[in-house]
């Protein structure tokens, strides 16, 4: 891989040395589960992003897209989940071509655990990997320093101990797919409800040999309440001090203009 | 009182077969040496005067100090041992601070009082854990006056611990024939010089010397003005509305 | 996933900055060994807050008890009633609420409470608020080396029966406001009151051109507005603090007496 770049680590090491705290990073705090069925692997996750005490995303993604039959559950820091599993998926999917065969979940694990041993777990990745290929259903665990478990029901994160509770109590041998389904989204919820790390709603992924179905936002036990006014201030609320209005038609002579729709989510915002 | 000389009026803390405790009696005799006190208590304020008995001629009078501010609200006047009042006037100023301090609001006049006569039995051994202060009991008593939220008050603390509010009350040597005069005098509706007034005649019926604005003090106690020693001045014109006699 | 990294350094203490900023650990930094100190402290999380009114005041506190990712219980109260003069405190008048660390707060409360009790055997009258403001404030200041470590607000009617509001720091620095908040989430409050209460940022529309726009005209708030801007306050500062939530609880204080409310929040 190209790798990163380090030219800055000598000027940040001086830095630190002087008791500049290090940059934070957005979410450690999350729960995450996998489970398998018979003919198939469900994993799960919640949707909370934070950065320390404060809630950086309410409805993140934490199910990531390996190859089309293989599906990444991410705890730790984000943007190491969402780099280092797009970069896998892409060698994934090169290997894949190459070789003319589908991806096996165990090529992915071995990539992955090769990749954070290198790094000596300064990637803060913390993986549940899960997926259907020819030699059949696997569930593995990958943690930041490379080591890796194989597991017929596993859970990572902060909210792992609450999630792992349900699934001590409750799991057994030979489930149904929606037996998995509702097992995993209730050890979701329980990191949701007494891991402080985890929140909001309840995202499944369930792999099957046939095909995998995304379920964003399962279950949502967590919604908004009415706010019981409205903050919405009067025009010419907000004092004006300085104003200066650049046209559409100025800014055609800089730029080509093209209108375009908004599209995709749409963004939370208070009225 | 004067009954023959037991053992118990030794030992500080122990009560006679009677249920006395001698010492602390005795105390209350030394007050009735002193010099005669007086305090009227009225609904705009309260006057305090003493005498000052000038024995020599040669005594500078103005450094014969019967009445001294405990906080710019709270007053008092004192006959007996003037060096005993010294302690418990201090111990009363530092209690007012304390309140100040803590609760950004005037002390009570009852409850100074009170914490004067906390003091009052600090004396012969003492408990456990309690710091032991004195050998004695006070030789003195207090005219407390004050005023707070609940208007001008007159108090009287004696070396026993008790005390008491008076509309009017005299202490020291002459207490007697005064208290009977402040009890045919006083009625509520007097007003703070009417108070000079009869605070100075008393003093004049009862006192060896004959009263001029030299030999007695006044201080008042108001809501407006709080606490005051009255100037020369001041101590001339009451003296001079006295009725002569 | 965007907000990598928080531009507030508020929430992230000093930026970078060079010689001037304080080194964390003098020693750490020559390689040396530092001896491990036992920790007296937790931070318990939670959010506080209180406004006052032209004849009440409201104290609001979430019942969320934490430390680190961990909630210890979904209810354990704030806000406490002070200076009554029975067990459940029916009669009380004035109101504190704790946040920061809650055994600090429990003891604090507790002394607080026994102060108001020795005041009145002592000088037979109830202690007023500004009398009681006072005496928090030295109860404070006399651990000064080693505080409670907690952010109270104290709340009453004053004597001519004004709601007040006193916030404090650690060490007992007190001051009477219109409103405050406390804890946790108080930088997320905080902002939203001074415009919502004291009306920052507001001004009369068509009133002036730039400078010359007049304020917004300050008065103060009618009992149900404001119950319904602490109802507001808290909803949002729980969606966006993890250490806020699972309940509401709310001592309204009127010439009546006061008056106790708990209302649900999102328990995530």
């Amino acid at each position: 891989m190209p790798g990163f770049d380090f030219s800055n680590y000598n000027r940040n090491a001086a830095l630190h040395a002087r008791g500049v705290p290090l940059p934070k990073a957005t979410s450690t705090g999350t729960t995450i589960v996998g489970c398998i069925f018979d003919g198939g692997v469900v994993i799960a996750a919640d949707t909370r992003a934070t950065s320390g005490p404060i809630v950086a995303d309410k409805n993140c993604e934490k199910l990531h897209y390996i190859a089309p039959q293989i599906w990444c559950a991410g705890a730790g820091t984000a943007a190491d989940t969402e780099f280092t599993t797009s970069l896998i998926s892409s060698q994934l999917e090169l290997h894949s071509l190459s070789t003319d065969r589908k991806p096996r979940v165990v090529t992915c694990m071995t990539m992955l655990k090769q990749h954070l041993f290198r790094y000596q777990g300064h990637i803060g990745a913390y993986l549940v990997v899960a997926g259907v290929d020819p030699t059949g259903t696997h569930l593995f665990t990958v943690h930041a320093h490379g080591s890796t478990d194989k597991l017929p029901y596993v859970t990572m994160g902060s909210g792992s101990l609450a999630a792992m509770s349900v699934f001590e109590t409750q799991w057994k041998g030979s489930l149904t797919e929606q037996d998995a389904v509702n097992l995993c989204s209730e050890a979701i919820q329980a990191g949701i409800f007494n891991d402080l790390g985890s929140g909001s709603n309840v995202d499944v992924a369930i792999i099957t040999k046939d095909k995998t179905t995304l379920k964003r936002n399962h279950i949502k036990p967590n919604e908004r309440s009415k706010k019981l006014k409205s903050y919405a201030f009067e025009r010419g609320t907000t004092a004006v001090l300085k104003e200066k209005i650049i046209t559409k038609k100025e800014l055609g002579r800089f730029v080509d203009i093209e209108e375009v729709e908004p599209e995709g989510e749409k963004m939370d915002v208070d009225t | 009182m004067f009954m023959a000389r037991s053992e118990y009026d030794r030992g500080i803390n122990t009560f006679s077969p009677e249920g006395r405790l001698f010492q602390v009696e005795y105390s209350l005799e030394a007050i009735k040496l002193g010099s005669t006190a007086i305090g009227v208590a009225t609904s705009s304020g309260v006057i305090l005067g003493v005498e000052k008995r000038v024995t020599s001629t040669l005594i500078e009078t103005s450094s014969v100090e019967k009445i001294v501010e405990i906080d710019r609200h709270i007053g008092c006047a004192m006959s007996g041992l003037q060096a005993d009042a010294r302690s418990m006037v201090e111990h009363a100023r530092v209690e007012c601070q304390s309140h100040a301090f803590n609760f950004n609001e005037k002390l009570r006049v009852e409850s100074c009082t009170q914490a004067i006569c906390d003091l009052a039995l600090r004396f012969g051994e003492s408990a456990d854990g309690e710091e032991r202060i004195m050998s004695r009991p006070f030789g003195v008593a207090l005219l407390i006056a004050g005023v707070d939220e609940d208007g001008p008050q007159l108090y009287h603390a004696e070396p026993s611990g008790t005390f008491y509010r008076y509309d009017a009350k005299a202490i020291g040597s002459g207490s007697e024939g005064a208290q009977a005069e402040l009890q045919n005098e006083y009625h509520k509706s007097l007003t703070i010089e009417d108070a000079e007034t009869l605070v100075l005649k008393t003093l004049k019926q009862v006192m060896e010397e004959k009263l001029d604005s030299k030999n007695v003090q006044l201080a008042s106690v108001t809501k407006e003005r709080g606490f005051r020693i009255y100037t020369d001045e001041e101590m001339a014109e009451v003296v001079a509305r006295l009725p002569a006699n | 996933m965007s907000a990598l990294f928080s531009q507030n350094p508020l929430m992230n203490g000093p930026n970078y900055s060079f010689s001037d900023t304080p080194v964390s650990h003098p020693n750490e930094a020559h390689g040396e060994l530092r001896e491990h100190r036992f920790n007296p402290y937790t931070d318990n999380g939670g959010s506080t807050l209180a406004i006052a009114g032209a004849d009440f005041a409201i104290v609001a506190g979430d019942t969320r008890l934490t430390s680190g990712y961990s909630i210890h219980t979904r209810y354990s109260p704030k806000v406490f009633k002070i200076g009554g003069t029975t067990a459940d405190q029916k009669d009380a008048t004035i109101v504190l609420s704790v946040v920061g660390f809650a055994a600090d707060g429990t003891a604090l409360r507790e002394r607080l409470d026994a102060a108001c009790k020795m005041y009145r055997y002592r000088h037979g009258k109830p202690m007023s608020v500004n009398a009681a403001a006072k005496r928090l404030s030295t109860m404070l200041y006399q651990k000064r080396f080693f505080p409670y470590y907690v952010y109270a607000i104290l709340a009453g009617l004053d004597e001519e029966g004004k709601g007040a509001v006193y916030s404090y720091d650690p060490v007992g620095s007190y001051e009477r406001e219109m409103c405050r908040a406390g804890g946790a989430a108080a930088s997320l409050i905080m902002p939203f009151l001074d415009n919502q209460v004291n009306f920052k940022n507001q001004h009369i529309p068509g009133s002036g051109e730039g400078h010359a726009i007049q304020e917004r005209e300050k008065k103060p708030l009618l009992r149900e507005q404001v119950e319904i801007l602490v109802k507001d306050a808290f909803d949002g500062a729980v969606e966006r603090h993890i250490e806020v939530g699972d309940g509401l609880q709310m001592m309204v204080i009127t010439s009546q007496g006061v008056e106790e409310h708990y209302l649900p929040l999102k328990k995530d």
